[in-house]
């Protein structure tokens, strides 16, 4: 077995925001780290979407204890990942708690310190961050070394993700940004809501945006929703899953640079 | 009452009735007894001016470290002066006492009810949001008037005016800047009028919007921004 380990300080850490709900996120996090998995490295996907969780969802998994338990009870992180995959595992979050959705300051740095820990065993964590501009939203972005910013090629997307990313470079010194774009009819059409995002954003907050890449339309994804498996994994030629696969390449040179994002201390 | 121990073990010289050992329980209840007296308010029973600032600030640490909000409302018995001007100084004294009762019994056992001075009045509400403390506010409001004082036979109806307000994790305040903001809704409500509950808005309340006209046109108006003005547009196209 490819056992490829690709950096001997820590692992990359990033995570899918995207201010709107229903972009895709959650979807587009599972079969990034589905297609990272698949190309050698270990990975991490952490629930962040504390309120309502939706990874296990996705990936029918039968969830044993969640990031609730570890903090409310002290479960042991190790075992309450889940491994999908030999090389992937799954950090669960507990649905319908609407009080763990806004943990304090002392819960975040509580969380920091497992995630730290968890992220040992892995090469890559990808953190699936709920919608909006909650605390624990704008935690995780500074947590990460590298923010995705998933959006759609609809205005208040592009409204809503704007906005994030103002918030967190106005309050949180936050300088690097990779728009990931989902359900766009092509590349171009990907690019274009990119170049206008990446103008603003240059005018207003004087911030470079960078392109990651537009994920089309694509029967598989709904599919693949609908039947509880990555559409990377049962439609792997589509056009939805080689996109990804060229993103997932893409994160694996992330592993080799500098942390885009200075760490914040938590 | 509990017995100590063993009071010839703690005796240096093992007498049975060590006279230090009795002196030391005696000072150590007279300790507790001031104690309580340095935080109550002789009159009323409430906790005094003291224990609020103190507690205020414990509290609002609470919530940096917890990010529960704490909240507090201000109060000022409405028309004071004329109840000690009509019924004298000792009626004045008995409508604060009568208030005090009233309003420990629609508290919470985790609420601090507190006699701020004068006629005014202070509750610290632990781990609670605005929603939460105005309805508080509320009960607190109709408690009162629903509890006419009776003072030399005659029905006397009392009312109060409050201000509410929240600490967040997102304020910055100290100590004084919150009593002074949760004091100046309770001027407000003073000023419309008595008898009324005044607190932050949530169109006050709301930080500046996120995104602003201008930005908002230029994400939606392809043309609002022209190509001159953009500054290093270095991955921006020039089209679009």
């Amino acid at each position: 077995m490819k056992e490829t380990t690709l950096r001997n300080s820590g692992p990359v850490t990033a995570c899918l925001s995207s201010g709107k709900g229903g972009v895709g996120k959650t979807s587009l996090s599972v079969n990034l780290a589905f297609a990272l998995a698949q190309k050698g490295v270990r990975v991490l996907v952490v629930d962040g979407d504390l309120g309502l969780a939706n990874v296990d969802v996705l990936l029918k998994l039968q969830v044993q204890s969640t990031i609730r338990d570890i903090l409310d009870r002290g479960a042991d992180p190790l075992e309450a990942v889940v491994y999908v995959e030999p090389r992937l595992g799954i950090l669960p979050a507990s649905s319908g708690v609407p009080d763990l959705a806004d943990l304090g300051p002392d819960d975040h740095q509580e969380l920091g310190s497992i995630l730290q820990s968890l992220g040992d065993n892995f090469d890559f964590v990808l953190v699936d961050t709920a919608a909006g501009i909650g605390s624990s939203v704008l935690w995780f972005n500074t947590f990460v070394d590298h923010n995705i910013l998933v959006l759609t090629p609809d205005p208040t997307a592009m409204t809503d993700a704007y906005a994030l990313i103002k918030v967190l470079s106005r309050d949180y010194h936050r300088k690097s940004f990779h728009l990931l774009l989902n359900q766009v009819k092509n590349e171009a059409e990907a690019k274009q809501v990119y170049d206008h995002l990446a103008r603003v954003a240059s005018h207003f907050l004087s911030l470079d945006l960078e392109y990651l890449g537009g994920v089309p339309h694509d029967p598989a994804v709904s599919k693949g929703v609908r039947d509880q498996v990555p559409f990377i994994k049962i439609s792997p030629r589509s056009k939805a899953a080689l996109a990804i696969s060229r993103y997932a390449e893409r994160l694996l040179t992330w592993a080799a640079q500098k942390p885009a994002n200075r760490k914040t201390a938590v | 009452m509990q017995k100590p121990l063993c009071v010839s073990a703690l005796c240096p010289y093992g007498a049975e009735e060590c006279p230090l050992w009795a002196e030391t329980q005696r000072l150590q209840e007279e300790c507790e007894r001031l104690r309580n007296l340095s935080y109550t308010d002789h009159l009323t029973g409430l906790f005094n001016r003291r224990y609020l600032k103190s507690a205020i600030d414990q509290e609002m640490e609470r919530t940096r470290r917890t990010g529960l909000p704490t909240s507090l409302i201000m109060i000022d018995l409405d028309y004071f002066k004329r109840i000690n001007d009509t019924y004298g100084h000792q009626a004045g004294d008995e409508a604060l006492k009568w208030v005090s009762q009233i309003w420990r019994k629609n508290l919470r056992r985790i609420d601090i009810p507190c006699r701020y001075g004068g006629e005014e009045f202070a509750v610290i509400l632990p781990g609670t949001r605005l929603r939460a403390a105005l309805k508080a506010a509320r009960r607190l409001q109709t408690a009162l008037v629903n509890s006419p004082l009776e003072l030399q036979g005659r029905q006397v109806a009392l009312t109060a005016s409050f201000g509410v307000d929240s600490y967040t994790t997102r304020d910055n305040l100290t100590v004084r800047s919150f009593v002074k903001r949760a004091d100046h809704y309770l001027l407000e409500a003073k000023i419309r009028g008595r008898n009324q509950i005044c607190y932050q808005q949530l169109e006050t309340a709301k930080p500046t919007p996120e995104v602003t006209m201008d930005e908002r046109s230029a994400l939606f108006g392809a043309p609002a921004l022209p190509a001159t003005e953009i500054t290093e547009p270095k991955r921006a196209s020039k089209k679009g």
